[in-house]
């Protein structure tokens, strides 16, 4: 069983003293962070990101990946407790957790939600062991043809499968693909849109541009916001303790869910938040008591919970094997993998197996902690949330101007910062969202290079992306998914899925 | 004509404006034929698509039947949270890291709706111990601690 062999190099790495300690540290640090408002999984990761330079790749990676779940739980106890989604994907958990802690069921809404992810997190876990393989075998038969056309089925369902307005996201993604350019073109060794800047010569720098985009700016726009009241459930959490009829709800749902994310979660564009709407709207439909949602229904908050925690998991999947992310946070662990001089791709695996394996064991530790961590200690993350905005978000600028200083060392990414920061504000006033840029930006120059290669191989013949059939079938999807968004009916339910608010 | 949505308005000029940024930028490099690619075909490529995508995103603006205008743009905060960030990396090298890091917390402070002194000053000395302790102690930050002045 080569599948088990894999696991146990895996779990030999995982379980060594020095990466438990940085798994517990990331998925206690990305609590942390994750915990307060407004702060989602791809702002903490960017803002994290430099404390893990000085690691060795395997530990930095585990470590990321434990602070990437970490936020995730932490942005659903905000949620259940707050009624402030901390990211877009625990904006249904508002929906019903809040109704529960409302009536005094919050421990309750909080222990089901951990242990509904935990349970995904397995199946996800496993789901990647399991596909891995089969996946790396099929990015070896990838030339730079497919892999091109694999790029822009990516980008494309990234844009399908997000909300908002498509243009928009198809103008951020192609806006992203082109600041990805910016710097020494590794061909003709010309430098582009430099500026004559010597710091560009390497290109925009990818935490500045995450930072600016997805922290600082996201701070202006909070506290523009104006303080609403919001009812604090901070003192009454009540039993952690769910009721039998509240298992006997949340079992079934969170099997649905664990399944329903586990696919979303590779689908490119797809994750986390597309998988908690869907399992949202699944639950709500096949109900016999669809009235009791929106108040504090416990597969309301179980399902979507289970849903987005097996599509984090799962969306590891295109990102490990084929080095292509499928949403803004994995375009972030390339980023982290390339800063670490690691070639994301179907190479890791087999240059790299102690990182690949381990990283995936850990995934599964790091859930299993963060079940261990997170109920005990909700006291404490519960007291965080009492600490006010005003003295959160000067600290939180200042971590993002120091992360970005020791990058390279140099005040430039700062002033980079602040650039991407005005810009990000710009980008939020007029309804963009930085998600596709992120996106854009890392598949940028990778989407280059493939096409130079393969016109080069076919001596210039731009037939070549539909002649190969592996590349031709996965440019109809491309089609199709856009064809898909063009059906009337489609479109309606595409609207309706992202509209869950009560 | 009357604008129906600005937010699409503006931002599809904003990406015309960024897509011609680099697509005429790109003249400036050699451009290679599609066999050989130089370095200004994908930029000059991708410029163009995102002028088109921009130009379609205006024109959207325009006949949309949504209204949709712009929220008006809250300059405190904006500009006192990156003033703050920009002052920080200017007086960072002449400055040193501790005080730096006080002229940042003060001004970004200042962005919030609420301030008061006192308060800042305690968030302040408790953020000094904890990056001193972490970036300067623990990860042995390469960066100027103190004024220049003072180490002469």
């Amino acid at each position: 069983m080569e599948l088990l062999d894999n696991l146990a190099l895996g779990f030999a790495t995982a379980l060594t003293f020095q990466h438990l300690l940085y798994a517990l540290f990331g998925a206690l640090v990305g609590t942390l962070i994750g915990v307060l408002p407004g702060l989602g999984p791809g702002a903490t990761l960017a803002m994290l990101l430099p404390f893990t330079y000085v690691l060795e790749p395997t530990p930095a990676l585990i470590m990321l990946a434990g602070i990437y779940y970490g936020a995730q739980y932490g942005g659903s106890t905000t949620a259940i407790l707050v009624n402030l989604p901390g990211e877009s994907s625990s904006v249904v958990t508002c929906l019903d957790g809040y109704q529960m802690a409302r009536r005094g069921r919050a421990g309750a809404a909080l222990a089901l939600a951990a242990l509904g992810s935990f349970f995904a997190g397995t199946v996800g876990t496993l789901a990647v062991a399991g596909l891995a393989g089969p996946m790396v075998q099929l990015a070896f038969k990838f030339g730079p043809a497919e892999y091109f056309s694999l790029m822009v089925l990516g980008l494309i369902g990234a844009v399908v499968l997000a909300s908002g307005s498509l243009l928009k996201a198809i103008g951020m993604i192609v806006l992203g693909l082109l600041f990805g350019l910016v710097g020494t073109d590794v061909n003709s060794g010309v430098v582009r849109f430099g500026f004559g800047i010597p710091q560009l010569t390497d290109g925009i720098g990818f935490v500045a541009l995450a930072m600016g985009t997805f922290g600082v700016a996201e701070i202006i726009g909070n506290l523009e916001k104006k303080d609403e009241h919001r009812e604090v459930f901070t003192d009454k959490v009540g039993s952690l303790m769910p009721t039998r009829d509240e298992f006997a709800r949340a079992v079934p749902a969170a099997l649905r869910g664990t399944l329903l994310g586990a696919v979303l979660g590779v689908l490119p564009g797809g994750g986390a938040l597309l998988a908690s709407f869907a399992s949202y709207t699944l639950e709500k439909k096949i109900s016999r008591t669809p009235e009791r949602f929106g108040r504090g229904a416990p597969e309301g908050v179980v399902g979507p919970e289970s849903a987005n925690n097996a599509g984090a998991q799962t969306s590891f999947i295109p990102m490990l094997t084929l080095g292509i992310p499928p949403n803004a946070v994995m375009a972030l662990m390339i980023g982290a993998m390339t800063i670490h001089n690691i070639q994301p791709g179907p190479t890791v695996m087999t240059s790299n197996p102690a990182l690949f394996w381990g990283l995936i064991a850990s995934m599964w530790i790091g859930n299993l902690m963060l079940v261990i961590l997170n109920l005990p200690l909700i006291g404490i993350w519960v007291k965080l949330l009492r600490v006010p905005y005003r003295l959160l978000f000067p600290a939180i600028v200042l971590f993002c101007v120091i992360g970005a200083y020791s990058v390279n060392n140099d005040a430039f990414e700062v002033k980079m910062v602040a650039l991407f920061g005005l810009l990000g504000y710009v980008f939020f006033k007029l309804g963009c969202e930085p998600a596709p840029l992120i996106l854009g930006f890392v598949l940028g120059p990778m989407m280059e290079e493939n096409l130079r290669r393969a016109m080069l191989l076919s001596r210039g013949d731009p037939t070549v992306l539909v002649t190969r059939p592996l590349s031709l079938s996965l440019l109809v999807l491309a089609v199709a998914l856009v064809l898909l968004v063009a059906v009337p009916a489609f479109k309606k339910t595409r609207t309706e899925a992202f509209q869950e608010e009560p | 004509m009357r604008i129906c949505s600005e937010k699409d308005f503006w931002s599809g000029l904003m990406f015309m404006a960024f897509g011609l940024f680099f697509a005429i930028g790109a003249q400036n490099y050699a451009f290679g034929n599609a066999q050989r690619m130089g370095p200004a075909y994908f930029p000059a490529l991708l410029g163009s698509l995102l002028t088109l995508v921009g130009l379609a995103i205006v024109a959207k603006g325009l006949t949309s039947k949504i209204r949709d205008d712009v929220d008006k743009f809250h300059w405190r905060p904006l500009l006192l949270v990156l003033g703050s960030v920009l002052l920080f990396a200017f007086a960072l090298k002449p400055l040193g890291l501790v005080l730096s890091m006080v002229v940042l917390v003060f001004v970004c402070a200042r962005g919030g709706p609420e301030y008061e002194t006192k308060e800042v000053a305690i968030l302040t000395a408790a953020l000094l111990v904890l990056v001193l302790a972490v970036f300067i102690w623990g990860l042995d930050l390469a960066v100027p601690v103190w004024p220049a002045l003072l180490l002469g």
